[in-house]
């Protein structure tokens, strides 16, 4: 007898589950503010971001000669610099003061100085040099002049070894060991492919947080008008409808996350060396945590449009904490610890490894587990916000509008501080 | 006027977000990178040789800034998967026989594997490992010249690199990270909140349909409604933006090699930019939502499409063009040769120029703000 009567507990409680999760189903798709954060959000900015970085690097950075020394090998090194898919020699100048105002005048990033004396050094078998100045206010300009001229030098130095050694009767190797570079990972060595894949895990936790916290505004605004009651809730208990909701947000982001962390690298040719069933174990998780911290977030939120300033700004602040930018082994007690409570902190590390290492899941076991544990605790968090604070606020609205239906409304507008005369009527949001 | 004042004095919100979100997100971003330049890359070994000279390499690498040994791996298999683990983020490989070879002149190759998926300690790395390997190259190499006697010591590194190339960073020649980032993405981040504030208390007004009292509360002109209520909000911002430059420049120390009133009169003139921006996406999309989210995306998106990174003449022109007309972008530019370069004012003269453009902007446009105010459309 008490074994039935269990089970009709659990089947009613499966049940009030399965009734939140079908309503959220159809608050998300009556609501075209929280379509556009998890599906279009999702279809639209990977894109966006990636064709923002698909040039991947800077090419022909124009750079000014000063060339005190006017000999036939400084015209020859500026010409191989030229010739370098990073640089592009754009003006000639005759001494240093007109190399900068056009430095000034932006209209070149670096400066190559050739001093006087520089052909007759080479000739001499003495040490030849070449100054470059550069302009700092973007590094990866820096970088392709460094790279170019580096480059270059090394060609000539080759070279002019060349010519020394059939002179000096030596027998000696050009290299004594040589060395070689080998990119693992993101192999283009470009911008978009290291910053991309985290984009794409952070596009993925912010909509749905973004969407949470709008569904919550939307909740909050009906109450406003129904005298602390939401016609469109189901009644349930507290995990009960914290699980429904995780369950309805994670269904419909089934294909959101198998575009954006499957087809966008495919599409614009990221790294892509991760096999689909690792990525989609390792979003579960991911994204239950985030949909049990959106839940958790929503108590910031009291109409849908202060979602906006709510949510957005952490975009930013998540993608440092994730140590794409920044790496994490170099942040402070303080930051690395803030940077562990965020979902996509974990997501990103392994998305990266798996995607650009291939790395399979069971060498992130540590972030993965780690994302399993921010699911317990984000489920706390969003219990204790939905028990003692949602509910409580709830609780106290339908009392205040127990007395004066019009209170909860009037309070609402001293607090947006819209001044309202008497003869308005109350009934506008 | 006094609207305006009204509804911020009571909305702690509007605190949080004008000066606490900020300033917290400034420190954020300035005091994360407070060592400027990323250095001690965890690395890992491979040794196959176990010579002296692959233990100088060793020990050489071990005493440099840029990289820190943390792991010695038997092979290469090892290493990989200590990559992929996200154990090191690179490995030196010095292959088995490396020391014989050097000596009797076989070239062999010592080959470094750097993960590239994290683009900053890729370069860190690169740069010591690139150093290390021709520094031992050089040493076998000087030992070998200097023994046949034929040359002088001043002829021997001019053998070795016949040409000596200097390059200088100008005013930053650490390639400090934080001060070619923090540059942009701060006054980026104060955009942004520029951004969403404005959108949003003007929004507010046309939600609650309030807007035709707002208006009547200036005297029937939209142009004075506007001003009122975003005049408190430009004074909090300004004091704000100033705030932040204390920090950015004083606390944290990014260079100002310019005159130091330049930068202070820039700040309220990007703040009336990006007020403006936002109030000219709030006359020209029909409602609430769509100007928010407009300003929010466009926010969001000039971290990437201004040009703080990828430079913008590199990439696609829409999207260059898209850049342009984000004010941050101005700032940003007037800020590299204002504060970074201290170059005179006259060459930024079109970026300040920009920035008061933009705030003219909207009162074109403020026509149909006003026909929106009196005909109110909330849509949710």
């Amino acid at each position: 007898m008490s074994n039935r009567r269990f089970d009709n507990r659990v089947w009613r409680w499966l049940a009030s589950v399965y009734e939140v999760c079908r309503r959220e189903f159809s608050l998300v798709f009556h609501d075209e503010g929280v379509i556009i954060f998890f599906l279009v959000l999702c279809a639209v900015y990977p894109v966006m971001y990636s064709l923002v970085y698909n040039t991947e690097v800077a090419r022909d950075v124009p750079v000014v000669v000063v060339d005190d020394d006017r000999s036939a090998s400084t015209r020859e090194f500026a010409r191989a610099l030229d010739a370098t898919s990073e640089l592009c020699v754009t003006h000639y100048v005759a001494n240093m003061g007109e190399a900068r105002r056009l430095m000034n005048e932006h209209a070149c990033c670096a400066v190559l100085h050739f001093p006087a004396g520089y052909d007759r050094d080479l000739m001499r078998g003495e040490q030849a040099t070449v100054e470059v100045f550069c302009d700092m206010g973007l590094v990866l300009r820096y970088k392709q002049v460094l790279t170019a001229v580096t480059g270059v030098q090394q060609d000539f130095n080759t070279r002019i070894q060349k010519e020394m050694l059939s002179v000096v009767p030596l027998s000696m190797p050009q290299n004594t060991i040589s060395n070689e570079q080998v990119a693992l990972g993101n192999t283009a060595m470009g911008l978009a492919s290291a910053v991309l894949p985290a984009i794409l895990v952070l596009v993925l936790q912010q909509s749905m947080l973004l969407g949470i916290c709008m569904l919550h505004g939307g909740s909050r605004e009906r109450r406003l008008v129904n005298r602390g009651n939401d016609p469109l809730e189901v009644p349930a208990g507290v995990i009960a409808s914290i699980l429904g909701k995780s369950l309805c947000y994670l269904m419909i982001y089934i294909v959101p996350t198998v575009y954006v962390l499957h087809f966008v690298p495919i599409f614009f040719d990221f790294p892509q060396n991760g096999r689909l069933l690792h990525v989609l174990l390792l979003s579960f998780p991911f994204l239950l945590a985030t949909s049990f911290m959106g839940q958790a977030l929503k108590v910031f939120v009291n109409d849908r449009e202060s979602t906006f300033i709510a949510i957005v700004f952490t975009s930013v602040v998540f993608v440092f904490l994730s140590g794409i930018s920044w790496p994490r082994y170099a942040m402070s007690a303080l930051w690395l610890a803030v940077g562990n409570v965020v979902p996509s902190t974990w997501a990103v590390e392994a998305y990266i490894a798996i995607q650009s290492n291939g790395a399979t899941l069971a060498q992130q076991s540590h972030a993965y587990l780690m994302l399993w544990v921010l699911c317990g605790v984000m489920f706390v968090f969003a219990y204790l916000v939905e028990r003692f604070l949602c509910r409580r606020r709830y609780r106290r609205m339908r009392h205040y509008a127990k007395r004066d239906a019009q209170a909860l409304l009037r309070e609402e507008y001293r607090h947006q501080a819209v001044d309202i005369t008497e003869d308005r009527p109350l009934d506008t949001p | 006027m006094k609207r305006g004042f009204v509804q911020l004095v009571r909305r702690p919100v509007f605190y949080i977000i004008m000066i606490v979100a900020p300033l917290l997100c400034s420190f954020f971003m300035l005091d994360l990178m407070r060592q400027g330049v990323v250095q001690r890359v965890p690395v890992g070994i491979v040794d196959l040789d176990g010579s002296s000279i692959s233990r100088s390499i060793e020990r050489n690498l071990g005493a440099m800034q840029n990289v820190s040994i943390t792991h010695h791996y038997r092979g290469y298999q090892e290493a990989i998967s200590a990559v992929q683990r996200d154990e090191v983020l690179g490995f030196i490989y010095l292959p088995a026989g490396l020391e014989h070879k050097a000596l009797s002149g076989q070239d062999p190759t010592v080959s470094y594997y750097i993960n590239y998926a994290y683009f900053t300690p890729a370069s860190t790395q690169y740069k010591g490992f690139k150093t290390i390997t021709l520094l031992a190259n050089g040493a076998i190499a000087k030992t070998t010249l200097e023994a046949t006697g034929l040359l002088t010591e001043g002829g021997v590194s001019a053998m070795l690199q016949p040409i000596l190339t200097r390059v200088h960073g100008l005013n930053n020649p650490w390639t400090n990270y934080s001060f070619y980032l923090n540059l942009s993405f701060v006054p980026c981040l104060l955009a942004l909140f520029i951004l969403l504030m404005t959108s949003f208390s003007i929004g507010t007004e046309l939600k609650y349909g309030t807007c035709r009292e707002w208006i009547a509360s200036a005297g029937g002109s939209i142009e004075f409604a506007v001003a009122g209520k975003l005049f408190p909000q430009t004074l909090i911002f300004t004091s704000t933006g100033w705030m932040i430059q204390l920090l950015m420049f004083r606390v944290y120390g990014l260079p100002l090699n310019g005159n130091v009133w330049n930068m202070i009169v820039a700040m309220p003139l990007l703040v009336l930019a990006c007020q403006a921006f936002a109030l000219t996406m709030m006359c020209i999309t029909p409602n609430f939502r769509y100007g928010t989210t407009l300003s929010t995306l466009l926010g969001v998106m000039s971290f990437s499409f201004c040009g703080f990174s990828l430079p913008s003449d590199s990439m696609y022109a829409w999207v260059h063009a898209l850049g342009n007309v984000m004010p941050v972008r101005y700032y940003f530019l007037l800020s590299i040769d204002q504060a970074l370069n201290g170059i005179p004012l006259y060459y930024s003269r079109y970026y300040y120029a920009a920035l008061v453009a933009f705030t003219l902007l909207p009162w074109c446009l403020l026509w149909r703000l006003k026909r929106e105010c009196i005909n109110p459309v909330y849509v949710p």
